[in-house]
């Protein structure tokens, strides 16, 4: 039977609580109570991502993903969607490198259908799975990469600036998306091998959070998942670590139809999970995080030659994580403006670290991103896999806003110093080309002449 | 193929007994300077959502300076009578807030979010922004060429290029909802900050203006924190405005935008509609949930989950602008996007979809699942303090009453497939849809002319 572990708030986890137990099949449960409002989370993070793919069969675990709404043994086609909807819940799966969740918020009185179904396709979906929701998702898929990669302007750069700043045969050198050519390469019997190596009990984390009675709660996951055998036949991942910084400036010049040059680029930064990452990111607030950023006033309020600037910060626990700064330059001004002023930004905050004002505001700023996360039942559900499956510890979740606002400027002055250069990061130029001639206006200047 | 499963199984659960749960009502009050107050309670909420709604709307904009609005409406966080653009952002920031301000055909609404703790700091300087706002000659410029850079970003952006196409064909061509609700090049570059100071003056008082605050108060004398900060703003009083009516000409016909060598067609069929005051609202509302909600309604069950042609297709209502009188409209819109060689066929698909509708009706069984999941998510959907301020602002714009939200779940639990269908297929017609797809004509267009769904022309995408 699971172990319990006490329900102790921790300092700085603004009263929040979390306990952990572990199915004899090796599922591990994170419970939450919320009284407030009468909804319940249920959120299953699978240790699986688009780094467990091997090469040619990119996007599988994102296509597989798709495939978990396709019904399983007890479930007809898409009744996963009309059921939980039916119930009046909402509900999805994400892909990312490094895992695969499934959510379901759930009004409180039908958590206990989530459950059942979240089971139900964890033992049993290889029993509904067949070739015509295989080329039905495959198609689906294609057009999600359409819609939002390929057929939007800037839509590939992530993609791009991926496969620059994690060499090729790295795990992390292509995107959950996963290419055209893979997809259409990818088989039943792919997916099906991929389902029987990655989705068992023992390699993922099932969370519940709000008004839920744990107790009742932890019944019903016994109930539905104890049966489901685990196994040990995951591989390791491959091995994602690298050095520190790249050690030279990677660059590559895009020429395509986009309505403005754009400077891209993606820093090589600490492992998500350790203090220089939570001070790699107070870095990128106070240089990208907003409109009062350095780079900001600089580019966009005083030299006037940027329409937006700005650093985000992909944080990864596999492999070093991504600070990814983006400029979409102003009229006619040229990259290398725009590189320059960066340059000296980065060099000044290096050399000087941040002003105290520029941390309480990098702090604040984050810490209201972390009230937001943890405001919502399925946030907190997430937030509490999210940790669990990445550093084996959920009660990190309720405490991480603690650490971030413990982080001291030296921290932030040391990281952006050693990492925040020239020659740890890969480069993306974007340089608009004019469109492509519509056919029928070809016609007319054949005719003219 | 199949596999036979291991595990053990247990028949579907049953639903538990359902909590009760309402929609939060609010307190609602008028502050000396005749500013209206909503505010809501909502324990737990550490992050208080503040919308101000300004009685500034986008037909209230001068000729030929469409845009002033936006460009007003951004300028209110460049800066104060006590501090410069550079250091009210800063202030913000390190009060922990995120303030957006937006102009669109009802008005003018800023938002502004703050954790609790800091909420005294947070409506200082908004009240600050509103009361007192520099409008300096340097920043807006700078915010009007900031915009004028960002309409190239707009137009290759296949979505929001076919909204602009489908106003400009729905609408007549000398009512502003015709063109882009942020101004064009030419209109922007026309404004300067003496045309939003003028704007400002004209349109902003407290007296037409209502906020709505939502979250957790426990703790907060509400009442000392707004008198002290946007009870200090002043102004004159309300002057009436006369609202134009809405018309639109939804003669079925298909404007193409060209974009050669486009992989995909935006899809975006619409037409004008009756808005919330029509009695017809909540039937609307469930009959387009039941045509194309979510990926198991009818579009989707064939677009995307038979045929693949499409990551998702939507069918929904959205309130342009109300009036009092109950004069105001909606658009009825469906959008998607499908792959270019499967144009045709997803069209026509779409198109039998309609018909089948027209024809045979909703069931009931699709009936009773629409209406447990609009009634049903009520509590997961208003869970932040963000979701319930951004409904009552609505609620407000719109000029309904303020239980209106909590009224709608009883009428959509009370409406009938029948009555679900009729609003439906008359929110959808197959004559009367103005079809805009930007995508590649050269390769779409004649598949689309043999579906004789209307008049096909094509038109260059800049």
């Amino acid at each position: 039977m699971p172990m319990g572990h006490t329900a102790t708030a921790q300092a700085g986890s603004g009263g929040l609580t979390a306990t952990e137990h572990r199915l004899a099949n090796g599922l591990r449960v994170v419970l939450s109570e919320d009284h407030l409002t009468p909804v319940a989370a249920v959120c299953l993070w699978y240790d699986v991502g688009s780094r467990h793919e091997v090469k040619g069969r990119t996007g599988l675990a994102h296509l597989f993903e798709h495939l978990m709404f396709q019904g399983s043994a007890q479930v007809k086609g898409n009744g996963h969607f009309e059921l939980v909807q039916g119930a009046g819940g909402s509900l999805n799966g994400t892909t990312s490198f490094e895992r695969t969740n499934y959510f379901e918020t759930m009004p409180a009185h039908e958590l206990e259908l989530a459950l059942w179904l979240e089971a139900d396709r964890m033992g049993s979906l290889l029993a509904a799975l067949d070739d015509e929701s295989m080329e039905n998702q495959r198609d689906v898929v294609k057009n999600e990469r359409r819609q939002r990669y390929d057929n939007v302007p800037y839509g590939t750069a992530f993609e791009k600036l991926t496969a620059l700043a994690y060499p090729e045969g790295h795990p992390y050198h292509h995107t959950p998306i996963g290419s055209m050519a893979d997809l259409d390469a990818a088989t039943l019997e792919d997916a099906r091998a991929f389902f029987r190596t990655y989705y068992a009990p023992n390699n993922a984390v099932l969370s519940v959070v709000g008004d839920i009675d744990p107790e009742q709660t932890l019944a019903w996951v016994e109930k539905y998942f104890g049966s489901i055998p685990g196994h040990d036949g995951k591989p390791a991942p491959r091995d994602g670590s690298l050095p520190e910084t790249i050690g030279e400036q990677l660059r590559e010049v895009v020429e395509e139809e986009v309505p403005a040059r754009a400077l891209m680029a993606a820093y090589r930064l600490p492992h998500d999970g350790t203090r220089a990452c939570d001070a790699a990111d107070l870095a990128l607030t106070v240089l990208g995080g907003g409109e009062s950023s350095r780079l900001y006033n600089r580019l966009v309020r005083r030299d006037r030659t940027a329409v937006a600037a700005g650093f985000g910060l992909l944080r990864l626990a596999g492999a070093p994580s991504l600070g990814w700064l983006d400029v979409k330059t102003s009229g006619d001004v040229e990259v290398p403006v725009i590189e320059t002023a960066i340059d000296e930004e980065l060099a000044r905050f290096a050399e000087e670290g941040p002003t105290a004002e520029e941390m309480e505001r990098a702090q604040a700023q984050l810490e209201r991103e972390w009230l937001d996360r943890l405001g919502t039942v399925a946030g907190r559900a997430d937030e509490l896999c999210r940790y669990a499956v990445l550093f084996g510890d959920p009660q990190l979740a309720l405490t991480a806003v603690q650490r971030v606002l413990e982080i001291t400027a030296e921290e932030v002055q040391e990281v952006a110093k050693a990492r925040l250069r020239p020659d740890n990061r890969a480069v993306l130029v974007y340089e608009p080309t004019a469109p492509e001639a519509p056919a029928d206006q070809d016609e007319n200047e054949e005719a003219a002449r | 193929m199949t596999e036979l499963a291991t595990m053990d199984f247990h028949p579907r659960p049953q639903s538990g007994d359902a909590k009760p749960w309402a929609f939060p009502a609010p307190e609602r009050g008028t502050l000396d300077n005749g500013l209206t107050v909503l505010r809501c309670h909502r324990p737990g909420q550490q992050v208080v959502a503040v919308e101000v709604l300004l009685d500034a709307p986008l037909d209230a904009e001068p000729a030929g300076l469409d845009g002033v609005a936006t460009i007003m409406a951004r300028a209110f966080s460049e800066g104060t009578d006590k501090h410069s653009a550079e250091e009210f952002a800063a202030e913000l920031e390190r009060a922990g807030a995120t303030l957006d301000a937006h102009a669109d055909h009802p008005g003018v609404r800023l938002s502004l979010e703050v954790p609790a703790s800091r909420l005294a700091k947070g409506l200082n300087l908004i009240a600050d922004a509103l009361r007192a706002p520099a409008f300096a000659d340097s920043e807006v410029e700078r915010l009007v060429n900031n915009r004028l850079d960002e309409i190239p970003h707009e137009l290759a952006n296949p979505s929001r290029r076919a909204a602009k196409e489908l106003s400009k064909e729905l609408f007549p061509s000398d009512a502003r909802m015709s063109r882009p609700r942020q101004g064009t090049e030419e209109t922007v570059a026309a404004i300067d900050s003496a045309a939003v100071r003028g704007f400002y003056e004209k349109h902003v008082r407290p007296a037409t203006a209502t906020a709505v605050v939502v979250g957790d108060l426990t703790g907060i004398d509400l009442d000392a924190l707004l008198g002290d900060t946007l009870g200090a703003w002043t102004g004159s009083s309300a002057e009436p405005r006369p609202v134009p009516p809405v018309t639109a000409d939804d003669t079925g016909r298909v404007v193409i935008v060209d974009r050669p060598g486009a992989v995909q067609t935006q899809l975006l069929i619409g037409r004008v509609g009756p808005d919330r005051h029509d009695r017809v609202w909540p039937a609307q509302v469930l009959g387009t949930y039941c045509l194309g909600g979510t990926l198991t309604s009818r579009l989707d069950r064939v677009l995307r989950e038979e045929k693949g042609y499409t990551y998702g297709v939507r069918a929904f209502g959205q309130v342009l602008r109300s009036a009092p009188d109950g004069t105001g409209a909606a658009m009825l819109a469906i959008s998607g996007s499908v792959d270019t060689p499967n144009t045709g066929p997803a069209l026509e698909d779409l198109w039998t979809v309609l018909r089948t509708l027209a024809a045979g009706g909703l069931t009931d069984a699709e009936r009773d699942v629409a209406v447990q999941n609009l009634v049903g998510v009520a509590p997961l959907k208003y869970e932040t303090a963000a979701a319930v301020a951004s409904t009552l602002a609505d609620q407000v714009e719109q000029h309904l009453p303020d239980d209106y939200q909590a009224t709608l779940y009883r009428q959509l639990a009370a409406t009938g497939t029948v009555e679900a269908t009729a609003a439906a297929v008359n929110a959808f017609p197959v004559d009367r849809l103005v079809t805009v797809l930007v995508g590649d004509a050269a390769q779409i267009k004649a598949p689309v002319e043999a579906l004789c769904i209307g008049e096909v022309s094509v038109v260059a995408a800049e």
